[in-house]
């Protein structure tokens, strides 16, 4: 994997950015294809999955997925899968072949993240849960003494599910300083507007009485988020991210537009979107 | 005579040694308590954490430090330790098959004053739902250390349901508990199946039929998922009328899984179904109380089995 130097930021940027675009549009082929996709959810956190996974933040071996190791990447909106696929596509993870099996009738990627997927360390679809499950994965490091941590990365709306809540206070309460929280602060659920009136009122407030650390960064900025994962490198406690991104980023008339959470493209605006985004390869 | 030993006791002491023979084991409560389990917490403290009144809690966090090799168990009263967190069980623990132990205490009617809040008669048909699930319920102390053990070098998940009190040990150590049943009295034409607390109560049952001349045969099943072939060939094969004794409700239970076996095979025998009724009993009492208000207390059950229903 490509490393960069201090001095080499702005190459660093350059490459991450072309990266995010490259799975923008595998994402959009795969799912044009297959008639089938979340492509607004999954355009709002591909920049956080790029992030993760070739900016240095995930310690993990393409290689070896099952490295005991590793920092586990645990996905709450699993519907944004096709991002993962199209990475572990490019690193070699999976094969082409069953990258273009997604949405076929019998093929090994669905909608949804599971297991059988090398890389995947957890199965997706029941929203709320993956705060709980990394909680117990970053427990399991502090009770070994191990320097894994679990990432947890969640949409915005499913902070609604109570476990989350749960887990907030035991995380706090444990100190589980392995734990880190992302929130894909897209702001649009299904059917509605997640706006800042209800539960993320004070949000700061309200995880720090957690005892959680709380950072905030624009969630498609690359020198923001990796500025904040350098941070999140000394944590004492539990943190939590709110990325603030845009459903459906990158592609002009998907973003901020809430039908784009499963809408499929029709025939001129798949051109449109292609423009956009550039060659695939 | 053996002395007779809490059921709790048996379970988790047996629980205590495999604690201290493997520092990968987890103890997780939700504030639920127990006489024998308070050695472990204070002999194994950094084994041991109390999640608080947090079920959905208690199992994500069994299920991440699963993945992370941990033997978890995860200890709660058999209503709550099961509907609170369901779908916790079946996402993060079954479909990937982790093997986390779910300790229920308290099925049937064991909480007697509690209300149906309380009361365990719904659980085996939730837990029998998720295919990944082995689901043990205790009769007796000598079941509860060889289920702790069982459930501890099982690779998916387990469920327990635990009991409170002293009961008579039924049967010898030696015992194959790999089948999952165990014959208690001979089997004869009519047999009855029975399972966890009602076992003992079958007992009876069958010394007061033999004191009226009819032999009935009794078999324990204590592991009620899977119910491997040999139950069906060795039991349900050769009665000519089964009696099924539980205390869960009739939606789903014992009854129904020897209802499933005998039709799957094709086997037009009677079948008297003896359980809990299909209600939230709003109603309290001691659990004798409910047993006679189901119909499922001892003369009840001798008369339902003479009457032929």
């Amino acid at each position: 994997m490509r490393t960069f130097d201090n001095a080499d930021r702005a190459a660093q940027t350059r490459f991450l950015m072309d990266k995010a675009r490259w799975v923008r549009r595998e994402v959009l082929e795969a799912a044009a294809t297959a008639g089938r996709g979340h492509l607004g959810g999954t355009f709002s956190c591909t920049d956080l999955f790029v992030s993760l996974y070739y900016g240095g933040v995930l310690r993990f071996d393409p290689r070896n997925p099952r490295w005991p190791d590793r920092d586990r990447l645990l996905v709450g909106k699993g519907h944004a899968c096709l991002a993962l696929y199209a990475i572990f596509l490019d690193l070699g993870m999976i094969s082409r072949k069953r990258y273009e099996e997604y949405g076929r009738d019998g093929g090994t990627l669905g909608a949804q993240l599971d297991i059988t997927v090398p890389g995947v360390e957890y199965n997706t679809g029941s929203l709320g849960q993956v705060a709980g499950v990394a909680a117990g994965i970053a427990l399991a490091a502090k009770m070994d003494s191990r320097q894994c941590r679990a990432f947890a990365l969640m949409g915005d709306a499913e902070l609604y599910e109570g476990a989350v809540w749960e887990a907030i206070a035991f995380a706090g309460e444990h100190r589980l300083d392995k734990l880190v929280c992302i929130v894909d602060r897209n702001r649009l659920s299904v059917t509605d507007v997640v706006g800042d009136d209800g539960l993320f009122k004070d949000f700061a407030t309200k995880l720090r009485a957690f005892d959680w650390d709380y950072y905030e960064m624009d969630g498609h900025s690359f020198p923001e988020i990796l500025g904040v994962a350098e941070r999140l490198k000394t944590a004492n406690k539990p943190s939590m991210v709110v990325a603030n991104t845009v459903k459906g980023k990158g592609v002009s008339f998907m973003e901020n537009e809430i039908r784009w959470h499963h809408a499929m493209p029709g025939p001129d605006q798949l051109l449109l979107a292609r423009k956009e985004l550039g060659q695939a390869n | 005579m053996t002395p007779q030993i809490d059921m709790r006791d048996a379970f988790f002491d047996e629980i205590y040694e495999i604690g201290r023979s493997d520092k990968n084991v987890v103890f997780l409560t939700d504030d639920m308590d127990a006489f024998s389990l308070r050695r472990f917490k204070a002999d194994m403290p950094g084994q041991f954490i109390n999640v608080n009144v947090a079920e959905q809690g208690m199992i994500n966090t069994a299920a991440g430090l699963a993945m992370c090799g941990k033997k978890v168990f995860a200890y709660g009263i058999a209503s709550f330790v099961t509907m609170r967190c369901y779908e916790q069980i079946k996402v993060n623990i079954a479909s990937m098959r982790l093997p986390v132990t779910i300790i229920g205490v308290g099925p049937g009617f064991s909480f007697e004053f509690d209300g149906p809040t309380h009361h365990g008669t719904q659980d085996v048909a939730i837990m029998r739902a998720i295919p990944e699930m082995t689901i043990f319920n205790l009769s007796d102390t000598s079941v509860a250390s060889r289920a702790a053990r069982l459930a501890y070098m099982s690779e998916g998940p387990v469920y327990v349901r635990l009991d409170k009190g002293a009961f008579p040990i039924l049967s010898q150590e030696d015992e194959d508990f790999l089948t999952g049943f165990r014959v208690v009295k001979p089997l004869a034409d009519i047999n009855i199946v029975s399972t966890g607390y009602m076992t003992p109560i079958a007992v009876s049952v069958t010394e007061e039929l033999a004191s009226r001349s009819l032999d009935v045969g009794l078999v324990d099943l204590y592991r009620l998922k899977p119910v491997g072939d040999l139950f069906y060939e060795s039991v349900l094969a050769v009665s000519e009328r089964v009696v099924t004794l539980e205390e869960s409700a009739s939606t789903g239970g014992l009854g129904t899984i020897v209802c499933e076996l005998l039709a799957d095979h094709g086997r037009p025998i009677r079948v008297t179904r003896l359980a809990s009724k299909d209600k939230q009993f709003v109603s309290y009492g001691r659990r004798s109380w409910f047993h006679g208000q189901n119909g499922i207390d001892r003369a009840s059950v001798v008369n339902a089995i003479l009457s032929g229903k």
